[in-house]
């Protein structure tokens, strides 16, 4: 099997005996999504992101990089608004790692997925000419709407410390952290921003 | 009291349907043709390179020798089937498409937080996966030290958690943080599979939990394995409605092993499997404390908007069977 960019002769038989298949169609399965963090506060996000915009994905994009070597993806979004870090472009780009090109699909585990028509608010971070979201997936949080009450809400919730005090367990399922509406999220984002300029 | 008890578990056992549980835990996959499939390697055993490139502290030696200790650690759990093979160094890198499994230190000061991930290339069309590889970011200070090194991070310990991926695993919620002013830290895990690092200077990873195994024994079990252990199987619901992406843990108390799973469709269904037979109280919980997005894909809708509950009765775990019908009601937050 060749693809672009890969050498035909890596793909003989002594490869194929390490081919993963598919076993089974599994209605439990997810896909795929993983990797190891290091922990991130939701203060420690906001200060460490040179950008945080709230916007509507238009375009997602693969392409080659490095010389054909790997494979990522540009995500275009229409910004409706910058709570930190403006930029004067309406859309602006970042790139995540993987994408698909042709039949083939490469995903890195724990890198977020975009599609046309996603509304996020995202934590943008950048290398040389190059805009990525903050931490892999960190930085993403999705604007979804919530049926019940017809609000706009933002998951995940953030998970902030107190300003000052004791150390605290995050307790799964405190009633206190349940998903922001959209602006509320943008209120605390531009509190925190506005604490730390403060201090 | 006691008489309560023997008829909860009576009424348990009389909700068992002996049939092996073969779908729980959650594990990597991928959409073909509209249906989700999981990964799997069929052929063994795995054939690896590692990149020969090395980083202060870390030879490339002492990584391949860390990976192949990984590799060993997931393949000695009992009633699984698995094997690796070290095929050589390489220069490629882990992260260049070309048709190999590499494993290796790599460069990528922009993945911000990012110790190290594990990667797929997939043909859409067969199903079949291309590659697998694992990165390790060489931006941190990694140490290979038998005991950690204060101040670097464990290249054993991510290795394990990142080999668990390459076999198809996904994470657990099995682990519990703390806020401090200005951070967050992780100070309890019951899964390697936990997808937050301890602090640099720990190696408690280095050592598989019950959940870590449960998961991988549920991909890589044989029948003789699938015959001796069992599975919950249920629902939960709020207001009637199922729950997606709802946390289930299964305690048992004799052992004190924690198994954990999720709520993976919009009726709200779960299974755990690969549990040793036995008693078992469970419970539900939502996953509002995570970055949601390293569990599942952006079009899941995970409802994180519910009170953790308890399963009123205790759950009777049949050798070789499951024990179906755990009906979890939750309320609102």
């Amino acid at each position: 099997m060749a693809r672009p960019g890969a050498s035909v002769s890596c793909y003989t038989a002594p490869m194929r005996r390490v081919i993963l298949a598919v076993l089974a169609i599994v209605a439990f399965t997810h896909p795929l999504h993983a990797t190891v963090i290091v922990p991130l506060e939701f203060r420690e996000l906001v200060a460490a992101a040179p950008i945080i915009v709230h916007g509507r994905v238009v375009d997602v994009r693969a392409g080659w990089v490095d010389g054909r070597r790997r494979v990522e993806t540009v995500v275009t979004l229409r910004a409706e608004d910058y709570l930190k870090g403006r930029l004067d472009d309406e859309e602006l780009t970042f790139k995540v790692p993987g994408g698909q090109i042709g039949r083939y699909r490469t995903v890195m585990i724990g890198a977020p997925d975009f599609a046309a028509g996603d509304e996020v608010v995202l934590f943008l971070n950048s290398a040389g000419a190059d805009r990525y979201v903050f931490g892999l997936s960190l930085g993403v949080f999705r604007v979804v709407l919530d049926e019940p009450s017809g609000r706009r809400l933002v998951i995940p919730p953030p998970v902030m410390a107190k300003l000052a005090g004791d150390a605290e367990a995050v307790v799964r399922g405190d009633p206190a952290r349940r998903p922001l509406p959209l602006d509320a999220f943008e209120q605390t984002v531009r509190r925190v921003i506005a604490e730390r300029g403060a201090r | 009291m006691r008489r309560g008890v023997a008829a909860a578990l009576a009424a348990i056992a009389a909700c068992v349907m002996f049939a092996p549980a073969l779908d729980a835990y959650l594990k990597l996959g991928t959409t073909i043709n509209g249906r989700v499939l999981s990964l799997h390697w069929t052929q063994l055993p795995i054939r690896y390179f590692v990149t020969d490139r090395s980083v202060a502290e870390v030879t490339s030696q002492q990584l391949q020798q860390t990976i192949a200790t990984a590799f060993s650690t997931w393949a000695a759990v009992p009633g699984v089937s698995l094997s690796s093979q070290f095929a050589g160094f390489t220069q490629v890198g882990p992260l260049d498409n070309n048709n190999l499994t590499v494993l290796g230190f790599e460069n990528r000061p922009q993945l911000d937080r990012v110790l190290g991930s594990t990667s797929f290339t997939v043909d859409v069309i067969t199903g079949d996966i291309v590659e697998s590889d694992i990165f390790f970011n060489s931006a941190f200070a990694w140490s290979a030290a038998a005991g950690g090194e204060t101040g670097r991070f464990d290249i054993g310990s991510i290795a394990l958690h990142e080999i668990g991926h390459l076999h198809g695993m996904g994470h657990s919620a099995l682990g519990e943080t703390q806020l401090i002013a200005g951070g967050r830290r992780v100070i309890a895990k019951e899964a390697v599979m936990f997808p937050i690092a301890f602090a640099a200077g720990t190696v408690a990873d280095r050592t598989l939990r019950a959940d870590d195994i449960a998961g991988i024994e549920d991909i890589y079990g044989t029948s003789a394995f699938r015959q001796s252990s069992g599975s919950i199987g249920g629902h939960v619901t709020k207001n009637g409605s199922g729950v997606q992406g709802a946390h289930v843990i299964a305690f048992n108390p004799k052992t004190g092993k924690l198994v954990a799973g999720f709520t993976l469709s919009a009726d709200g269904a779960f299974t755990i499997a690969a549990l040793d037979p036995g008693f078992y109280v469970v419970r539900v919980e939502p996953l509002d404390d995570a970055d949601v997005t390293s569990f599942f894909p952006g079009s899941f809708n995970v409802d994180l908007s519910f009170q953790p509950a308890f399963y009123d009765k205790v759950v009777v775990v049949p050798r070789g069977g499951t024990a179906s019908g755990v009906e979890l009601k939750v309320v609102p937050k």
